[in-house]
């Protein structure tokens, strides 16, 4: 603390980057502690510095009077923002892929300018987890990249290995979690094999799933306990086999989707094992999932199962920021409001060990939300994104779209003004 | 000029609309040449019969009267089905009293586009029964027909207030067949869940659907998709004639579009671009018929005056865009600006084409409400409660009998645990027909067959 006094003392001196540095005065903050609390945000050279009731003159270049608002951590989304253009346009859209498949990452091909991109930015994200779409026996690797604006983005990850289990057109489910146990075993004890070797493994097993080196390497990740697997599943039964295979094989597991999570709460619980999910699947989709319900998020968490939510209705991707309505429900079903805000901040970066993102305390990136109201509420805006210290410009195409059909309606369209 | 409009002004405009539209939308079956059995009253005819209403006065709740206005402070009093009065202090004999201190009431909610029952959950290959994709006009298949009763999601949807729904075939086709509007009640067959009286309407979809299912035989284009609806309206006028000729003639394939022809089968037409929009009025104005509603419509703002002018409704999702190319151009003040057209007499409607969303359309409307005040319109909570009640009344021709909180109509009502235009707001009660539907409290609703044996969760 006298450190801090110090800093008070000779600001000057001590900020040089007074034009880096960023002043957010008075906003009701959320805090690690879950509370929203009135506090000044101090940052320099894109980390919070300091979190303090009252923060005097620094010369802080840029002073934000948050007062009356509300200040988030920016959200973390689970999305494919920046990889497609059009979903059904498949030369626009690099979510996935035919030759790789768990060492697949589509994030290598973001696109900072990507319409989508702009958009969820002006709604709060500054942040998004890559989740990969590889049509094999799994999906890809699950990246973090920050979606601010310009070339320059901050990527950790690998994050995950994702793959799927349950209904199958193809295979038994039995079938494919013996496949899953002897794929991993072979493995397991051939580290060193390569490409070829593999491809004498499958022979045995009657199906045309490809591994390149790449792929295998994705999988020793998971085997030295470098990333966690993470499973999309629904039946509460293919969730407890999940639960004895990484078990067995002593490897992380992240649950993801999970409709009928909450009929085995309490095993996913004493596993210590965090789920993925939105609380708006509540319809019973596939014979999977006739178990869903409003309340797995209010079970899991009564449980004491660490939560990250993403918003899987509607637009999806495109939409991702709307993960604010589907945690501002899971709170109308009975969920504790702090406990939702951070399945969209902090607990996204918990579960896959993130560094310096997801909360508001000194040392974080500075990426934060300021709202003119309740973050959760559907009719807030966002009055300012920072993004690793820096404002964001919160212009979109679809804001300039509004523009230019409500202003200048005399002229033809395509001459009235661009923003 | 139009943020300035007053709440009062929105009102008569839009009593104004509903007038006329009575008398486009809800010609005499008599009037009609057609010779097939008319299709409201007939063999198809709705058996719907409704619980036995209860004789209920809520006192002192925030009511949302369904035209436009926001009351503070109001009773709502409804018996034998119908909607008796609201207003200060009501005086009823006998009424069984709810409080409504705290808590907002709306006429029940409306979704004008749902596959609730076409495609139920779960969503399976032998229950997909949404899109007849064999040709490109199959004007002849009535989305009734595939409807089960037994869909787990309608009751889903009554918990977020859907007291009335459409049903529309999928959008494969030129013409995907006809729709059927439902109360939301359980039954075992499709006539007891039918809205009585309800006009049928036609699914006809523009755009990029119809030319990629159809890209092998044709349509493949866009101009491939116009002459198709061009040459099949020429075909059903071909029809009347013939029937003139000889009135035994049966073609139920025709017989829909010489319903529309007649005016007594109301057109709703997929259709994102603007200027696809514009083509369908025009091929409207050739045949003489005109479109009820334009769903989807991402870029019905661009075009927002002609559709007010036209009296044409658009029902639009608050936010959806970038899932394919004809919906890239959104705006998200998409059904603001369609609303405030010409003086604010747009006709906007919130749909949600899914059976997710529909168990949400007043956050939908919330949403929708925010971009528009962020793009700079004075929009009252009643008016952007018409996106949700009465605009899908008046577009699926059932104003007359649901959709505001008018005396006399059918006692379709949500008491909300608070705003509806907020996110921690839930439904508690909804009536239909003055009779309790779905009770939050008690969790009273109804469990179709297919929910039996299902929920052993809830007693561990």
């Amino acid at each position: 603390m006298k450190f801090l006094k110090f800093f008070f003392l000779m600001p000057l001196l001590l900020f040089p980057h007074a034009e880096d540095m960023y002043l957010i005065k008075g906003g009701m903050t959320f805090l690690p502690d879950g509370s929203f609390t009135k506090k000044d945000i101090l940052v320099d050279e894109g980390v919070i510095v300091l979190v303090e009731d009252s923060i005097g003159d620094v010369g802080a270049e840029n002073i934000i009077d948050a007062n009356g608002k509300y200040v988030t951590p920016g959200l973390i989304v689970f999305s494919s923002l920046g990889l497609l253009e059009l979903s059904s346009l498949p030369e626009t859209n690099d979510t996935s892929s035919n030759t790789y498949n768990a060492g697949f990452d589509p994030s290598k091909a973001y696109n900072p300018f990507s319409q989508a991109v702009r958009l969820n930015r002006a709604k709060g994200v500054s942040s998004t987890v890559h989740v990969p779409q590889a049509s094999g026996y799994f999906s890809g690797l699950l990246t973090y990249t920050k979606i601010n604006e310009g070339y320059k983005q901050k990527k950790q990850g690998p994050l995950g290995l994702v793959t799927s289990f349950g209904q199958s057109y193809d295979d038994s489910r039995a079938a494919n979690l013996l496949f899953m146990e002897d794929l991993f075993n072979y493995v397991r004890s051939n580290k060193d094999d390569n490409y070829a070797d593999m491809t004498q493994f499958m022979l045995g097993t009657g199906n045309d799933y490809k591994f390149t080196s790449r792929d295998l390497k994705a999988l020793l990740k998971v085997l030295n306990g470098e990333i966690p697997l993470v499973v999309e599943v629904s039946r509460a039964t293919d969730i407890l086999n999940i639960l004895k295979f990484a078990e067995s094989q002593q490897i992380d597991l992240v649950l993801w989707g999970a409709a009928e999570a909450h009929m085995v709460a309490d095993e996913i619980a004493k596993a210590d094992v965090p789920v993925i999910l939105d609380p708006l699947d509540n319809i019973p989709r596939t014979f999977d999932s006739l178990n869903s319900t409003y309340e797995n998020a209010i079970r899991l968490d009564q449980a004491g199962v660490k939560m990250a939510f993403y918003y899987a209705q509607g637009a999806g991707s495109h939409n991702a920021y709307l993960a604010t309505q589907s945690a501002g429900n899971s709170v109308a079903m009975g969920l504790n409001y702090s406990t939702a805000m951070k399945s969209i901040t902090s607990n996204p970066a918990d579960i896959f060990g993130l560094v310096g993102v997801g909360s508001l305390a000194p040392g974080f990136d500075a990426d934060l939300v300021i709202w003119d109201n309740d973050p959760l509420e559907l009719m807030t805006n966002v009055d300012n994104l920072l993004v690793d210290g820096t404002d964001q410009d919160l212009s979109n195409r679809y804001e300039e779209l509004t523009e230019r059909y409500m202003k200048e309606k005399e002229l033809p369209n395509s001459y009235r003004s661009r923003e | 000029m139009i943020k300035k409009l007053l709440l009062p002004l929105f009102t008569v405009f839009l009593l104004g609309c509903t007038d006329q539209t009575a008398s486009i939308f809800q010609d005499e079956p008599g009037g009609s040449i057609t010779n097939f059995e008319d299709n409201i009253h007939g063999t198809y005819a709705s058996t719907y019969r409704p619980l036995e209403s209860e004789n209920i006065v809520i006192r002192n709740a925030t009511v949302f009267d369904g035209n436009g206005n926001k009351f503070q402070n109001f009773d709502v009093h409804f018996s034998n089905g119908k909607i008796q009065a609201i207003g200060l202090r009501l005086v009823t004999d006998g009424a069984k009293e709810i409080d409504g201190t705290g808590k907002y009431v709306t006429p029940g909610i409306i979704d004008n586009h749902s596959h609730m029952g076409v495609y139920p959950a779960p969503s399976v290959r032998t229950s997909s029964d949404g899109n007849e994709a064999t040709n490109p006009v199959t004007s002849e298949v009535w989305a009734e027909h595939s409807v089960w009763t037994q869909d787990p999601q309608y009751k889903l949807a009554l918990a977020g207030g859907i007291t009335t729904f459409h049903v529309l075939p999928g959008s494969a086709n030129l013409f995907g067949g006809r729709g059927v509007t439902l109360k939301n009640v359980s039954a075992n067959t499709v006539p007891e869940m039918k809205f009585p009286n309800a006009p049928h309407s036609l699914k006809m979809a523009c755009g990029e659907n119809p030319k990629r299912v159809y890209s092998s035989r044709g349509p493949s284009t866009r101009m491939g998709n116009v002459a198709g609806y061009r040459n099949a309206w020429i075909g059903a006028e071909n029809y009347k004639e013939q029937l003139e000729r000889d009135p035994s003639h049966r073609d139920i394939r025709n017989e829909t579009l010489a319903g529309v022809l007649d005016g007594e089968i109301l057109v709703h037409n997929h259709c994102y671009r603007a200027d696809e929009m514009a083509t369908m009025i025009n091929i409207g104005e050739e045949f003489g018929y005109k479109v009820s509603t334009f769903h989807h419509g991402v870029e019905a703002y661009k075009i927002a005056d002609l559709l007010a002018d036209e009296g044409i409704c658009a029902a639009l999702w608050a936010d959806w865009w970038g899932f394919k190319h004809e919906a890239y151009d959104m705006s998200i003040a998409n059904i603001a600006i369609v609303d405030q057209a010409r003086g604010g007499t747009g006709c906007a409607i919130v749909h949600s084409d899914d059976e997710s969303g529909i168990q949400r359309l007043n956050q939908e409307a919330a949403k929708a409400l925010a971009a528009g005040r962020r793009a700079g319109f004075e929009i009252s909570e009643g008016r952007a409660m018409t996106w949700i009640t009465k605009n899908p009344a008046k577009s699926l021709g059932i104003l007359d009998q649901t959709g505001t909180l008018d005396m006399g109509k059918d006692a379709d009502v949500v008491i909300w645990s608070g705003n509806p235009f907020s996110v921690y707001t839930k439904a508690e009660q909804v009536y239909i027909d003055g009779a309790l539907a779905f009770d939050k409290a008690t969790n009273f609703m109804p469990h179709t067959d297919f929910d039996l044996g299902v929920k052993e969760w809830e007693d561990k």
